[in-house]
Formats: C-alpha cells, structure tokens, sequence
C-alpha cells in the first residue's frame, strides 16, 4: 500500500508520516515543496525506514508535479495548504493545488483521498449557540466575508465534493479544530486577537475546540489506512477548556500576558466600528474584525465528535497532557531561554522507538 | 467590472472578495463579453505586451503593472500601438505619485532645492514578506523566468525617481549579486542590485538589497541649494539647508531643524491617518484617479511616455551589463 502525504514537512504532516508508520502503511511517499526544510524525513527515508518512506520534490501548483507525485499510489492524505501570506497566495497553495492534484488523480489507479479540512467551513452566522456542530451543518454560504483562510478551506472542500461526483473515489473529508502542539503559537484566533503582550479575549466560559496534533494525525492516520469509512469527520479532543481557563493557564504556566476580557456582545459592537472602518476608508483600514466572522468564531458553538470517536478514533493525548506538554515547552522557552528538545513522546506502544530522535530534529527545526 | 484569470478559481476567488459579479479565464472572451472603457493588467510582466495590445486593439484603455514590458523595444511597440489606435497607455508607478514625491516635484518646480546635482534611490526588499516568501517557495515561480529575475521585478520602482533627474542617455554601470550568507536554496535571485548613473554635470546612485535593515524606501536629492531626504515608508520629507549660525551653533541648529520638521512631518501624517490616505498605495490610487481623469477629460496621461521608455532604456542597459563593464544607453 502506497500512501501520499502532501504537507508532510507541516507541523501535522511529521506526524501524520508518524502515525502511518506506527499504522504498518508500506510506502509512504512523503511529497515536500522545493522550499520546505525536508531533512528529518530525508533522515528517516535514508535511515531505519529507507524502505518505507520516500521524499518527493515538487509543488502541487505544478500538474506534472502533482502527476509524478500520485503515480502509483493508491491512497492520498491531501493535507498541504496555505495558512498566512497574501489572499492570492493562500488560494493558490491551498485550492488551486488542490485542483491540480484531483486532476492527477483522475488518471491514476487512487482509490482512497484524505482531506484535511478546517471547522471554519461550516456555516455558523445562522446556527443557535446551543446546537451542537455535527458534521450534517450546512456549509458556509458567504465565506467571502470570513477571512481568507476560511474562504480557501471551503473552496478547497467544495473542489473534491465536485470531484466526488465525477470520480468513483472514497473521500474522507477530516474537518480538525484548532491545531496545538510543541512549536505552535499558543495563543489561536479562537481564544482572541493576540499581540505585543496582549490579549484582547472573545468570550470566556465557552470551550475551547482544540485537537493536539498527534490526536488530528491519529485520525488522517486511520483514515488513511481505510479505518474510517467515506464521509465527513469532525476532529475534536475530548474534554476541553474553556477561554477563561486556557487563558488563565496560559498566564501561569507560560508567561506575562496583559488580557482584556470582551463579551460577546462587546465583541459584536467592535467588529461593527471596525468594519465601519474598513469601508470608510475603502479598504485601507483591515478587515481584522467583522460582525459575521465574530459571530462566526466567537459566539461558543460547541463541534460533536461522535462520529470519529464511533468509527474507532481515540484519543491519544488526553487534552490535559497535551496542554500541559505544549505549555511546559513554551513556558520554558520564554522564562529561561533554553532550547530544550519540544519532542512530544511517542503515546502509544505501537509507535517505533526509533522515530523519536528524527521527529524531535523536526520539531526543534521548526522552531 | 470584470476580472480575469487564467486560473478560472483564482478569477472566481478575486470577484467573489471584491463583489464583482462577473469573472472570466479567458481575455477574449472577457473583452468581447464586456467591451470594457479600461483594462488594468496585472499579470506577470511577459504577459503585458500580448495582454495590453489585445485590449488596445479592442478599443480599451490601459493599465499596466510595472515593468511595463521585458525591455525597451517591447515597450516602444506597446506605446506605438496606443498612439495609433488613440488609446491612453499609463503604468504602475505608484510610489512616483505618493504624496511626499508629489511635494518634492512641486516644491523643485518652485526651486527650493536649486539645481539637482546627486540622486540616490534606495528600495530595501524583505524576502520573508508575503510576495518574497512565495518568490523563495517556488522555484518556478515566474519572477526566476524574469531577465533580472528579481530586480527586473522591482526596478522600475527605483528608476523612475531618478530619470526624470537624467537625460536620455545616462551613463550606467550596475553590478548585481546574491550574498554569500543568502543560502536559501531558491535565492539564486539577484537580491542586491547596485546602478549608477552618470550625466555631465549630474549623478544617481540605486540600491536595491534585501539584505539591509530596516527594510528601507528613500530617495535623496542633492541640490545647489539644499537637500531633500524622503522616506516614503515614513511618509516625510526632511530638507536640510546650509547652517545659518556658525559653529558649533549652526551644527546644533541643523539637529533640531530636523527635529522640528520631523515633528510637523508627523503631525501631517496623523491627520492624513485620519482621513484614511496614509498607507503605502497613497500614490497607486492618485495614479489610477489621474489615469481615469486623463481619459474623461482627453488630457495627458499621468506619467508621459517619454519617461517610460527612458526608465525602460536605462532597465536594459542594466540588465545587459551586469557581470560586464559600464555602458551607455543607446
């Protein structure tokens, strides 16, 4: 069995490879851009699993890329995407690739594609705060006025829910909340707008939807694998926080934060002004805040992970672990300065030993 | 309004961000659909020729990014066929209308600054910002396919504050190079572009590098009179004049000139905060309004062609030479 990762150099990527080794996949063909720092799968694919792991050079913007990387494999982990830069850009690493690589795909012997996706496709604007956000939600309708990160995800669903209808493909479509993990800013869009020491925090005693990144690799992992069958997956950890207590274990356990606690109706005023704003001044002044992506992110809806969790996915680092890991790192970073190795430990038995000197290389790379 | 890409998604995701009800993939189709008074192109620059003619021919004015074409004698084509076809032709020289160089062209037209005797243009490049890093991502990235790779992208934005300073056939010498610490594996770009300029009785120094920090945008011109420093990412213009006091007195009093210049520098950029016109593409959207005004009223464009191809001309006597020794325009 021959499994494509794409975005295997990114932070849920290394440890995607990871699980699909501990997961006794055969051949994992690891596809990095031109640009991207490969060595730790380069260590891994010339080391102890030179006759599992091979490292593909190419960009998916490219369709003789996108070919030369599908040929001969039988499933996709799609996970390459765009998370900052410039609206164009973004679009372009994130659906344009995509398109390139469903066009790949249509001529090859594919059978399987994992989509990591994003909880920001769904429509919540309309969508009661009490209900809870199952995978049968509707879609967002106007992710033109989300950010751009959003608009992309979507686009980038609707693309393979286009090519599900043309093509005789199992499509697995993972939908993860915030990624966290050793190496990860600590402080996501979801708990607030961070910076320069501050906090300005959106709500407080509303969960938190997070999922570690080895729990999120977990369920590309076994999707990968063909665990799980066809279908649309929240990826969700259990037991979460709310803002009010990630944000007060953040001040302790990583360093000095200034926080100004904003109300979510407080939150709907603000982003009124600053949309105002941005419209008065014809663009000049940044879309940083609008009332529908506030009511969108911030509002406290809650995202059900029953679905994985009955289609055999567990949890592998228990959300107080992974936090507790995650903090330690950056708290130990910011207060004494020392470069510590960020490795998170290999949780299950079932992971090779082996794996953890060359994945610690990747982490502390990152950083 | 229209927008077109080659890429249908990429066209979709413009019109649907900006509201735009209409988007195509092919230009054609775009300009036999729409029949639009003005096209603006920006596409990557080997497009611009095939891409503005088009348009020209169907009867549009145009808008095109800098660098207006590869070299001087595609850029002679494209002026010679808006001048046939009597449609206006301007580029995207954005920062030569920002506010501060709109001030320094009137303020030398009054001849505050005496006669310019030195230019020194200096644009620093991050190539960790959001165009940089998809430059460094890409190996295939057209800006590789360019010429001068890089700097043929970003020239244009230093040449044209100093040829209007010049006459048309400057002496150029440029020397180009990566630095030995950029080991980044797609920065075989040129990311530091020296030129120099010489006339008879006048001289312009360009700097492009991507290296310096603070990442920089200065012009200074050095006059018979006085001394004009801009900074277009500051927004101010500070002059500096022959000390009036002797001594020690008249050293003091150029230090706190400048302070109180800077002060009312500021103070001027505050309010141009508040009417939501201090941002780096103060000078693009000056351009655009001039552009659309020179087409309503049937007036001169913006920028004259004669400057264009004059910055063209000086572009390519750049790009020739580097790694050889100096030469003249021809």
């Amino acid at each position: 069995m021959t499994v494509l990762v794409t975005g295997s150099t990114g932070f849920l990527g290394t440890v995607v490879v990871e699980r699909l080794l501990a997961r006794g996949v055969t051949t994992i063909r690891c596809l990095a851009r031109p640009s991207s720092n490969a060595a730790p799968l380069r260590a891994l694919a010339s080391g102890p699993y030179a006759d599992r792991v091979q490292v593909t050079v190419g960009n998916l913007q490219s369709a003789r890329d996108a070919e030369r990387a599908v040929a001969g494999a039988d499933t996709i982990c799609h996970l390459a995407a765009a998370m900052r830069g410039s609206p164009s850009s973004v679009f372009l690493d994130t659906v344009v690739a995509t398109s390139r690589l469903l066009d790949a795909v249509a001529s090859s012997a594919v059978r399987r594609l994992v989509l990591v996706s994003s909880l920001s496709v769904y429509g919540l604007a309309d969508v009661p705060v009490d209900r809870l956000v199952d995978e049968g939600i509707g879609l967002e309708t106007h992710p033109e006025w989300r950010d751009v990160y959003s608009h992309a995800k979507l686009r980038q669903e609707l693309l393979v829910h286009e090519h599900i209808a043309r093509a005789a493909l199992e499509v697995v479509i993972l939908r993860p909340a915030t990624l966290y993990g050793c190496g990860r800013p600590l402080l996501p869009a979801r708990v607030g707008l961070s910076g320069c020491g501050w906090l300005l925090q959106f709500g407080a005693s509303h969960m938190l939807p997070l999922s570690h990144v080895s729990n999120c690799a977990e369920a590309v992992a076994l999707a990968g694998t063909g665990a799980l069958p066809t279908g649309a997956y929240n990826v969700v950890d259990d037991d979460l926080p709310t803002v009010d207590e990630y944000v007060r274990r953040y001040k302790r356990e990583v360093g000095h934060l200034r926080s100004i606690r904003c109300p979510f109706f407080a939150a709907m005023l603000l982003s009124g002004v600053a949309e105002r704003l941005h419209v008065s001044s014809k663009g000049r002044f940044p879309r940083v805040l609008t009332p529908y992506r506030t009511a969108t992110l911030w509002r406290g809806h809650r995202f059900d992970n029953r679905k994985l969790r009955q289609a055999g996915w567990t949890q592998l680092i228990s959300t107080r672990d992974g936090l507790a890991r995650a903090f330690d790192d950056r708290g130990v970073r910011h207060h004494v300065a020392l470069r510590r190795d960020a490795h998170v430990p290999e949780p299950t038995a079932t992971s090779p030993a082996e794996l953890a000197p060359v994945f610690s290389a990747a982490v502390s790379t990152r950083q | 309004m229209a927008v077109c890409d080659r890429e249908p998604l990429m066209a979709e995701q413009l019109a649907l961000r900006h509201g735009i009800g209409k988007w195509f993939s092919d230009v054609d189709a775009m300009l036999d659909a729409e029949r639009p008074d003005i096209v603006h192109i920006a596409t990557p620059p080997p497009s611009h020729l095939p891409l503005a003619t088009r348009a020209i021919c169907a009867g549009c004015h145009v808008f095109v990014e800098k660098p207006l074409t590869l070299c001087h004698a595609d850029s002679q084509q494209l002026v010679a066929s808006a001048i046939v076809r009597n449609r206006k032709l301007t580029i995207g020289y954005g920062f030569y209308f920002d506010p501060i160089a709109r001030t320094l062209r009137r303020l030398i037209a009054e001849g505050a600054l005496g006669e310019p005797v030195h230019i020194e243009s200096v644009l620093g490049y991050a190539l960790s910002g959001p165009f940089g890093s998809c430059v460094l991502a890409d190996d295939d990235h057209w800006v590789h396919r360019l010429p001068g790779k890089l700097a043929h992208n970003l020239i244009d934005h230093l040449l044209n504050k100093v040829a209007e300073f010049m006459s048309d056939r400057p002496t150029v010498q440029a020397r180009a190079w990566r630095r030995a610490d950029d080991t980044h594996p797609a920065s075989h770009l040129l990311n530091e572009l020296r030129v120099m300029l010489f006339d008879q009785d006048r001289s312009a120094y360009v700097t492009l590098t991507s290296h310096a920090r603070p990442v920089a945008h200065l012009l200074t011109v050095y006059g018979t009179k006085r001394t004009a420093r801009l900074d277009f990412e500051a927004g101010t213009i500070i002059w500096s004049s022959p000390a009036a006091l002797p001594g020690p007195l008249g050293r003091l009093s150029c230090i706190f000139g400048d302070g109180i210049q800077c002060f009312r520098e500021g103070t001027q950029n505050v309010l141009r905060c508040v009417r939501g016109d201090y941002h780096t593409l103060s000078g693009l959207n000056f351009l655009i309004n001039a552009f659309y005004e020179s087409i309503r009223n049937d007036t001169p464009v913006p920028v004259s062609y004669h400057e264009i191809l004059k910055v063209a001309a000086i572009s390519d006597a750049v790009f020739a030479q580097l790694g050889t020794e100096h030469s003249r325009v021809a």
